[in-house]
């Protein structure tokens, strides 16, 4: 049975996608057969993040619709074999999403031999964040270190906990924490909650923190996924944080401010 | 013949103390039976006569009971007043086992009389969620987030950071207490009487505080427990 991991936040725009794409194409690297499925539907944005946006034809809608068929629909990823993509409808909103419709797919991508199915969650408690997490067997909650940010994560934590089939079973869907944006020379400032302030309110196993990083837009620019620019800050603690949710024990990195030469404190004014 | 089957069982029976000075209760009775007339003719009796009744006045207590529909079962007290049973027919039950006395008036139910055991969750309670444990007490073992409200009838104990609303005594249970080890709610409520996160005094935010309702109801009392 493949596993179910969904990445969600409650809030939008602190690196949902990013990170969706980041994770499946770690996992994919660590040789496991992943699919990364985009369940913001109507408000697609996996496809350029993963850099197969022409590549479109059917998605994830169509499939639950029966207009096609799962192998017409997913989209084999041309830098790594082993990651396959699923991409939200443009056109269509998220009642087309059925909890029927969503378990057939995942039970078809099981059966078709995927070991990891990512769930790219979209913002928001409604239905497409719900449905996103109806089968979540592990879940990537993504904060930024930001009060507002923290607070909604909470509360998906809590819908986690209350409406995915597992907790519906009785069982507990594994949560694992991943703080993007950080930018440890604001936490030292106190402009900015520390990794530590986060960990405390949400009580959640932390598994990265990921760097504030120029690396990131400009990968999401031009199709790339972070953690394949090997030389980037950001992909590799991306990289850190697939290894620690398959069970490695790594030391976190870019977590202290970088210290600046005096060369470069002149060169940057002094700043 | 088949063997008979007899057994020893003990019944549960209501004694009614019936005064030397019976008008008052009359009246009280007449007043319940007129609120809710039923509820009387469900209720059977056993009778115990002050001991200064002779066997007329226990033939009008007789009489008034039967009026308001309530069935006698029989008469208990006394020892003089067997000879009074068996004149008006009616069975006499020796009372040699000391029953419990109550004092009969407007049923009070003890505010603490909470009934079932505590409900216990396993936190952390998440911001969004609601928990209330009706009629009993609420422990929560772990974190409350912020946004998240855990009430209860009863007390309410938390095992870890409270940053969420509490109100316990939701029913208006004034008794009722708030035990917490982490304390720094932003709402806090006993049997209705409540205050926000800034009225909390300052030293007592992040400490293990118990809060209560001082006998006017009016004011939260918050005290440190260490």
């Amino acid at each position: 049975m493949a596993i179910v991991v969904t990445v969600t936040s409650g809030k939008g725009g602190v690196g949902k996608t990013t990170s969706s794409a980041a994770i499946a194409a770690g996992l994919a690297q660590a040789g496991y057969r992943t699919v990364v499925i985009d369940f913001d539907v109507g408000l697609r944005n996996l496809d350029l993040v993963m850099g197969v946006e022409r590549r479109v034809v059917f998605d994830f809608v169509s499939v639950i619709s029966g207009e096609a068929s799962l192998n017409q629909a997913l989209i084999q990823d041309k830098r790594l074999e082993q990651l396959s993509i699923l991409a939200a409808s443009q056109t269509k909103d998220k009642d087309a999403l059925t909890e029927d419709g969503v378990g057939n797919v995942i039970e078809q991508l099981s059966d078709m031999g995927f070991e990891y199915i990512v769930c790219d969650s979209p913002a928001g408690i409604e239905r497409g964040a719900t449905m996103a997490l109806h089968f979540a067997d592990h879940a990537v909650i993504v904060t930024n270190p930001e009060v507002s940010s923290v607070r909604d994560s909470d509360r998906i934590l809590g819908i986690l906990q209350s409406k995915s089939k597992r907790a519906k079973e009785g069982g507990k869907v594994k949560e694992h924490l991943l703080i993007t944006r950080y930018d440890p020379v604001r936490v030292d400032q106190g402009e900015m909650l520390s990794k530590e302030d986060v960990c405390d309110i949400l009580a959640v196993k932390l598994i990265g923190v990921i760097p504030e990083s120029k690396a990131v837009l400009k990968a999401s620019n031009t199709g790339f996924p972070v953690i394949l620019d090997a030389e980037s800050d950001a992909g590799m603690a991306y990289s850190d944080a697939v290894a620690r949710f398959l069970g490695e024990d790594l030391p976190l990195r870019f977590v202290t401010p970088k210290k600046q030469g005096l060369l470069s404190r002149i060169l940057s004014g002094g700043d | 013949m088949p063997v008979p089957k007899i057994r020893l069982n003990r019944y549960s029976l209501m004694t009614l103390d019936w005064p030397k000075d019976s008008e008052p209760l009359e009246n009280w009775l007449r007043g319940q039976y007129e609120i809710a007339p039923s509820l009387m003719q469900e209720i059977t009796i056993v009778l115990r006569p002050s001991v200064e009744h002779r066997t007329e006045d226990i033939r009008h207590a007789v009489d008034v009971l039967g009026r308001l529909g309530i069935e006698l079962i029989g008469l208990t007290g006394d020892p003089c007043h067997r000879t009074a049973a068996a004149t008006l027919g009616l069975s006499w039950l020796s009372s040699s086992t000391g029953g419990v006395e109550s004092e009969l008036g407007p049923c009070k139910i003890p505010e603490d009389s909470l009934r079932e055991r505590a409900l216990v969750v396993e936190g952390p309670v998440r911001s969004g969620v609601q928990i209330y444990a009706k009629d009993r007490d609420l422990v929560v073992i772990g974190q409350v987030s912020e946004g998240a409200e855990i009430m209860a009838d009863g007390h309410v104990h938390v095992y870890g950071r409270l940053r969420g609303r509490v109100a316990a005594g939701v029913g208006g249970q004034t008794g009722a207490e708030i035990f917490c080890v982490t304390f720094e709610p932003e709402l806090v409520s006993i049997g209705g009487t409540y205050c926000g996160f800034d009225q909390i005094p300052d030293n007592l935010r992040s400490a293990r505080v118990r809060v209560g309702l001082e006998a006017n109801a009016q004011t939260l009392t918050f005290t440190s427990m260490g």
